[in-house]
């Protein structure tokens, strides 16, 4: 199989297991390119991306439009602070003018789950997800797996614990996903008040003993705490949450075998993993971020395919 | 006008006597001439004839909303009456989700003469608060006098528990009937689906059955406290149907409906984040249609509703948490029921519930005001767009097979085909 069988990236759910390989084939690829010392391609010259963002980013922006530009994409970039939106546009309408001025595809961020999915009944263009409220964000995943299948060798067979706010978190709910659609075996762990109540629907297993969830564990994946963003109180402080759910150097230093230790980012250092922990060996957090650059050029360079 | 209805097999299984026999009926003036198993048409009678036709005692809905006054791009009450009419509907209660609110008798009058001259009759609830804000009584007696059948701050919980048991004390003066609607908003949060399996595979934030059921069983002590009369409209989980199937073994006086889409559909519709199925209370799991259906057959739920609620397309093609609740359901009521039930309990379902509105039941009888609805029950079809009377058409149903259609109805002295 050489395409997707998708024409837009809307969440993992929607993928099977051969488009997650493709992607990562050709993600190997281009991952030898951007260590080149010329790290562009011509394969998307022509082709006109937007990077709607109606909610803020940092980092998943910043790769998205790298990916972009390494394989020379035109590019154009619009965030919801700068927009209409707050005139009172609806979403179509927005995404409908900017693909009036030729634009073949939008990576879109949005605080509503299902956005992108709503979004591609209306318009025509092929969308990327990155990120709508708490359902998905499959470049997320996509690259958390693509760094645990080079970091492992495979991620079938793998047991991943996934660390922190589940309840808030497309972040957890794409890797889930992801990791079962490929074989992994996957718990969550993190205070009761911020697990679904239905999570083991999904899947996976709940443990409440951090200690435990790393001894069994292959990988954590450590969630970021976002106490900015949640409406109520989901524990009584950040100082008691690092005490039960924060991984240090002497937690990690007492387990029974050596784990890999991931974080999404922004890291807090000192509340989900200390910095000696961030900077260890161990961890592999800044391969995730260069893996993103690489994934996220896979994604767009299979979609694009199907749109020519 | 007199209309002879031909051979018309009657559903009534409160007149035994009628009850699945064919007839012919006449029509005099509004009222039932007779009823026999011929009758010849003279020239001044209209003759009705038509393919398998049954006939009913007109049919009844609790919970309607329309636009007017406010809303009116959603759908007016003349529409909302003829869409009511041509859906088989001859009387119907009206929610109070307009802008501003029937909060006074002036708001019931206006309501009463807009409705005026119209098949089907409307029977308003005025709010039970102020502006419907939860704070202060509104003026409940005079809305009483006026026409109000009932009394509910549309879809907004009632927060403050004493002004509920203000409310059941001051009602039972006149016996009036105080609504509550099921849901503790502290528990539900910034819910808007079921929590549940699809929830969670969503990303969508999900309002436990735990709102519903703490806030029936509270609004359950306060009446047994109280007295008075209390309705509970749209359930949606199992354990509410147990909760009023044991507060009714008390002998509290208290009723409670259900929306039609809450017996037919689970929240796995909601799979594409088709804001369509966003409805309030939302679609539960199939263990709950489960038990409202079995509710319903026991009669521990008394009505069912469409709980219709018009929205134009501008509150429903938005992304799923930014659109409105509700769906349209009179045109689809009858065919969906149809489906669930046998034709005689849909009808029964469909034809019960106006006393407790302070309504007079009708009768299939001689000398009686003619209040009927004429109906194919065999016919199967899928419903579209085009079956849809309603100014909006923000149906959850299109698409789905039903089976059931209307022809037509006969109220007030008047005649819809």
């Amino acid at each position: 199989m050489s395409e997707l069988s998708v024409k837009h990236l809307l969440g993992i759910k929607y993928l099977n297991e051969a488009d997650i390989q493709l992607i990562f084939e050709t993600a190997d690829q281009f991952k030898e390119v951007i260590n080149r010392s010329i790290k562009k391609v011509p394969s998307l010259r022509d082709i006109t991306i937007a990077n709607i963002f109606f909610e803020n980013s940092t980092r998943t922006k910043l790769s998205f439009e790298l990916a972009e530009k390494r394989l020379s994409a035109d590019v154009i970039n619009f965030s919801a602070a700068q927009s209409s939106v707050k005139k009172g546009e609806t979403l179509i309408d927005t995404v409908n003018n900017i693909l009036s001025m030729k634009v073949d595809m939008v990576v879109m961020r949005h605080p509503n789950p299902g956005a992108g999915i709503f979004l591609s009944k209306h318009v025509k263009a092929s969308i990327v997800n990155a990120g709508d409220g708490a359902h998905e964000h499959p470049t997320q995943a996509l690259l958390d797996s693509y760094s645990i299948r080079e970091k492992l060798g495979d991620v079938t067979g793998k047991k991943v614990v996934i660390v922190g706010d589940i309840l808030h978190s497309r972040v957890a709910l794409s890797n889930i996903f992801a990791l079962k659609l490929q074989g992994a075996t996957v718990k969550v762990c993190g205070p009761k008040t911020l697990l679904p109540k239905h999570v083991e629907s999904l899947g996976v297993k709940v443990e409440t003993d951090l200690r435990k969830a790393l001894n069994w564990c292959d990988v954590a994946n450590m969630l970021r705490i976002q106490n900015e963003r949640l409406d109520i109180s989901y524990f009584p402080t950040t100082r008691e949450y690092t005490q039960q759910f924060g991984v240090n150097k002497k937690l990690l230093d007492s387990l029974d075998k050596e784990i890999v230790i991931m974080h999404p980012g922004p890291i807090n250092r000192g509340v989900e993993i200390t910095s000696d922990v961030a900077d260890s060996k161990q961890s592999i957090i800044l391969n995730q971020v260069e893996n993103g650059v690489a994934i996220r050029m896979a994604v767009l360079y299979l979609l694009a395919s199907k749109i020519k | 006008m007199n209309l002879l209805i031909k051979a018309a097999k009657i559903i009534d299984v409160s007149n035994p006597e009628l009850h699945s026999k064919k007839r012919d009926i006449l029509i005099k003036n509004g009222k039932i001439e007779k009823i026999a198993a011929k009758i010849a048409p003279d020239h001044q009678t209209e003759t009705v004839s038509l393919k398998n036709l049954h006939i009913s005692l007109g049919w009844f809905d609790s919970g309607v909303c329309f636009g007017e006054p406010g809303f009116e791009e959603r759908e007016t009450i003349a529409n909302g009456l003829e869409t009511a009419a041509k859906s088989g509907f001859t009387d119907i209660v009206l929610n109070p989700n307009t802008h501003p609110v029937p909060d006074s008798s002036s708001d019931i009058v206006f309501l009463k003469n807009a409705a005026k001259g119209q098949v089907t009759g409307l029977h308003p609830l005025g709010t039970l608060t102020m502006k419907a804000q939860g704070n202060d009584l509104a003026e409940l007696f005079d809305m009483k006098n006026t026409g109000a059948v009932g009394f509910y701050d549309f879809k907004h919980p009632m927060e403050n528990a004493n002004l509920l048991k203000i409310a059941l004390q001051y009602v039972s003066n006149f016996g009036g009937l105080a609504y509550s609607f099921p849901m503790d908003a502290a528990i539900a949060g910034k819910g808007n689906v079921n929590e549940g399996e699809s929830a969670v595979r969503l990303g969508l934030k999900g309002i436990p059955a735990l709102a519903e059921e703490l806030r029936i069983a509270r609004d359950l002590f306060i009446l047994e406290y109280t007295g008075g009369k209390l309705h509970i409209p749209t359930l949606s989980t199992a354990r509410s149907v147990k909760l009023i199937a044991d507060a009714k073994k008390k002998g509290l006086d208290i009723s409670c409906s259900v929306a039609i889409h809450n017996l037919l559909y689970t929240d796995s519709k909601l799979e594409e984040f088709d804001a369509a199925y966003k409805v309030m209370p939302p679609l539960r799991t199939k263990v709950d249609t489960k038990a409202l259906i079995k509710g319903v057959k026991e009669g521990s739920i008394d009505f069912v509703t469409s709980d219709h609620i018009p929205m134009n397309i501008e509150e429903k093609q938005v992304e799923f948490e930014n659109a409105a609740y509700g769906t349209i359901g009179l045109e689809s009521s009858f065919g969906i029921l149809n489906r669930i039930f046998e034709t005689e309990t849909a009808i029964g379902l469909l034809t019960k519930g106006r006393e407790r509105y302070g309504m007079e039941q009708p009768k299939i009888k001689e000398g009686e005001a003619a209040n009927l609805t004429l109906f194919d029950p065999e016919v199967k079809y899928r419903f579209e767009a085009k079956n849809i009377h309603s100014t909006s058409k923000n149906s959850m149903f299109l698409g789905a097979g039903l089976k059931g259609k209307v022809y037509g109805v006969i109220h007030n002295g008047r005649t819809l085909f």
